[in-house]
């Protein structure tokens, strides 16, 4: 009796774990079923979750690229005083939304913080605040540095404009989004533009056949 | 022979034990969609959530809650733009032995479409119509794969807006009217205004909504409850402007044509009904095999080939190819647009909803309050049949 009962236990053991491992299959090709934890990803890399819209990779790329392309023109480099720029939001034309200022926000921090003083962006975003201080400076409730009653409110020398525009494919093979980024510097008294440049992405791909 | 009962024991255990680690989302619902919706985003199955995100954000427009809509919608779309490459519940809803219901809900391209043309409107209202213009184009594209090239791309109104916001900004947006005018079907489509500050969005009827044919319901269907309004009419000021439906949603669901996705699902049924078949064939042959047979080995064979047909009807049993019925259900049947120009100060627009005879439908007459501030940035109003009024803009 002790012999079958031996022998009975090892079947039904080796069911038993079978049992469990069929159980613990609901998780069975289901990637990452424990999540992943937070990882530090730098601005200009692709992440793991990614798109074929507009990501931080391109926005860094793109005004890196712009910003060393701005300072090398002679308007700038060889200015006598620093030139004023006036930042105009970025004329959105793709099919993704997108935060307007975030491309100039990045190339104007870029500019202030590796060209300090070779160019000045004017706060005309904070001109309503500006104001307010000022007439409190002319009614006398805060003090003066200087005459607060003298215009010095700065006019723009130039101004800073961009344009996304793209072209979106999409077939049995996949999606295909095309992103042409587009800067210019524009003379505001003569209407001339200065300086322009350019850049480009593409990116594919294609969903699980479940989505098609 | 007890102690057989200790290891039988522990196998049964370990089988709970192993089948408690799959997570149950139940979700009880109060039929009050603002209500239903957020609970079920946050302890519902997470491949519903862009579904409930979705609806909620449909029924927020229409109660004038658009940070609500606003915030579902950049979620959902969150979803939608990044489902590229592989995916565990995708892979799994191709599988046999899992329905298609299994996968993350993102809709149907109508339904994405849907979704986009929402989150422009509340661009425009935010005074953002370049990303309100890439929302339109963003729902072109979703509905730009179809079978037949002649529907793809053919939604009117985001074609038509992503013309007027151009025109708007300053560009040329005639290509763009030309294309929706071609894609009108009849409904002439006003020409662009540029001093039209007030724009209106005017939605009404029941939209489609899906269900599955076939022997083991793996086809994919669209119904739409015939829509007791079929026109508007905008009074606002001394405006008086007649409101054809632009967009017909459920003509949209029905001419995406045949889907990937639907090949699989035959797929499936075929292989649902073949092992089904095998197995009837051999569970009867074989029983009858050893039934009749005195011969012991061909006992032991006849008994062999009816466990294999057993075998092969469970295989049947588990094969799943249903099609995934889950609908964005609270979406309209027609989409419409007007626009006027209206000078600063309070005005009140009133949208009676029609029938089929042009007579007002009763009880579905919407008023609002439209405060203009300024002629430098439109004012965009949102009216749905279904719409929480008076609202004040």
């Amino acid at each position: 009796m002790k012999a079958l009962l031996t022998k009975l236990t090892i079947p039904i053991c080796s069911i038993a774990i079978a049992a469990l491992a069929a159980g613990c299959a609901s998780t069975s090709g289901v990637k990452n079923p424990s999540g992943v934890p937070v990882t530090h990803m730098n601005a200009d890399e692709q992440g793991f979750v990614a798109g074929t819209g507009i990501e931080s990779q391109d926005l860094v790329m793109v005004a890196d690229k712009m910003a060393r392309s701005i300072l090398s023109i002679p308007q700038i480099a060889n200015a006598p005083t620093p030139p004023t720029i006036l930042l105009d939001p970025v004329d959105n034309q793709t099919r993704f939304p997108i935060n307007r200022d975030i491309f100039l926000t990045r190339i104007r921090a870029q500019l202030n913080s590796k060209a300090r003083g070779k160019v000045v962006f004017l706060a005309r975003n904070q001109m309503e605040a500006l104001e307010k201080e000022r007439n409190r400076k002319r009614e006398g409730s805060v003090t003066a540095s200087s005459d607060p009653n003298v215009q010095e409110f700065l006019g723009a020398d130039y101004l800073l404009s961009g344009t996304l525009q793209g072209m979106s494919t999409r077939a049995k093979a996949g999606t295909s989004d095309y992103v042409l980024y587009d800067f210019h510097l524009t003379d505001v008294r003569t209407s001339a533009i200065v300086w322009e440049d350019s850049a480009e992405m593409k990116k594919q791909g294609l969903e699980d056949a479940a989505y098609r | 022979m007890k102690a057989l009962w200790q290891p039988t024991l522990l196998a049964v255990f370990l089988t709970l034990a192993g089948c408690a680690t799959t997570t149950k989302h139940q979700v009880a619902l109060t039929g009050d969609i603002m209500v239903d919706a957020p609970n079920a985003i946050a302890n519902g199955p997470p491949r519903d959530r862009v579904l409930w995100e979705y609806r909620l954000a449909a029924a927020a427009m229409r109660q004038g809650k658009y940070d609500i809509a606003k915030q579902n919608l950049d979620e959902a779309l969150l979803t939608l733009g990044g489902i590229y490459g592989k995916d565990a519940d995708a892979k799994q809803a191709r599988s046999y032995f899992h329905a298609e219901a299994k996968k993350t809900f993102i809709g149907e391209p109508y339904e994405r479409s849907m979704a986009y043309i929402y989150r422009g409107i509340i661009y425009w209202m935010d005074g953002e119509p370049d990303n309100a213009r890439a929302c339109f184009k963003s729902a072109e594209f979703e509905d730009s794969d179809s079978e037949q090239h002649q529907y793809a791309g053919d939604w009117v109104m985001p074609e038509y807006l992503d013309g007027l916001v151009t025109t708007k900004m300053g560009g040329d947006g005639s290509d763009a009217f030309k294309r929706a005018q071609a894609d009108a079907r009849g409904v002439k489509l006003p020409p662009y205004n540029v001093k039209a500050n007030a724009i209106f969005f005017i939605e009404f009827g029941p939209g489609p909504t899906k269900f599955a044919t076939g022997q083991y319901k793996e086809e994919l269907r669209f119904t739409t409850v015939p829509s007791p309004v079929a026109s508007a009419e905008l009074k606002v000021d001394a405006f008086q402007i007649p409101i054809a439906p632009t967009d017909d949603v459920a003509f949209q669901a029905t001419t995406r044509g045949g889907r990937v996705m639907d090949h699989i699902l035959g797929n499936k049924a075929v292989f649902k009904s073949t092992t089904d078949t095998v197995g009837n064939v051999a569970l009867v042959g074989g029983l009858a095999t050893a039934v009749a047979s005195n011969n012991r080995t061909a006992q032991e064979v006849g008994l062999g080939v009816a466990l294999a047909g057993l075998v092969s009807k469970v295989v049947s049993a588990a094969t799943v190819p249903a099609a995934d019925t889950r609908s964005w259900e609270n979406l309209p049947r027609y989409l419409s647009f007007a626009s006027v120009p209206l000078p600063p100060g309070q005005h009140v627009a009133t949208v009676q909803f029609l029938d089929g005879a042009g007579r007002v439908v009763p009880n579905l007459t919407k008023t609002i309050t439209v405060n203009i501030t300024t002629t430098d940035r439109d004012k965009v109003v949102f009216v749905s049949d279904t719409s929480i009024t008076p609202q004040t803009l």
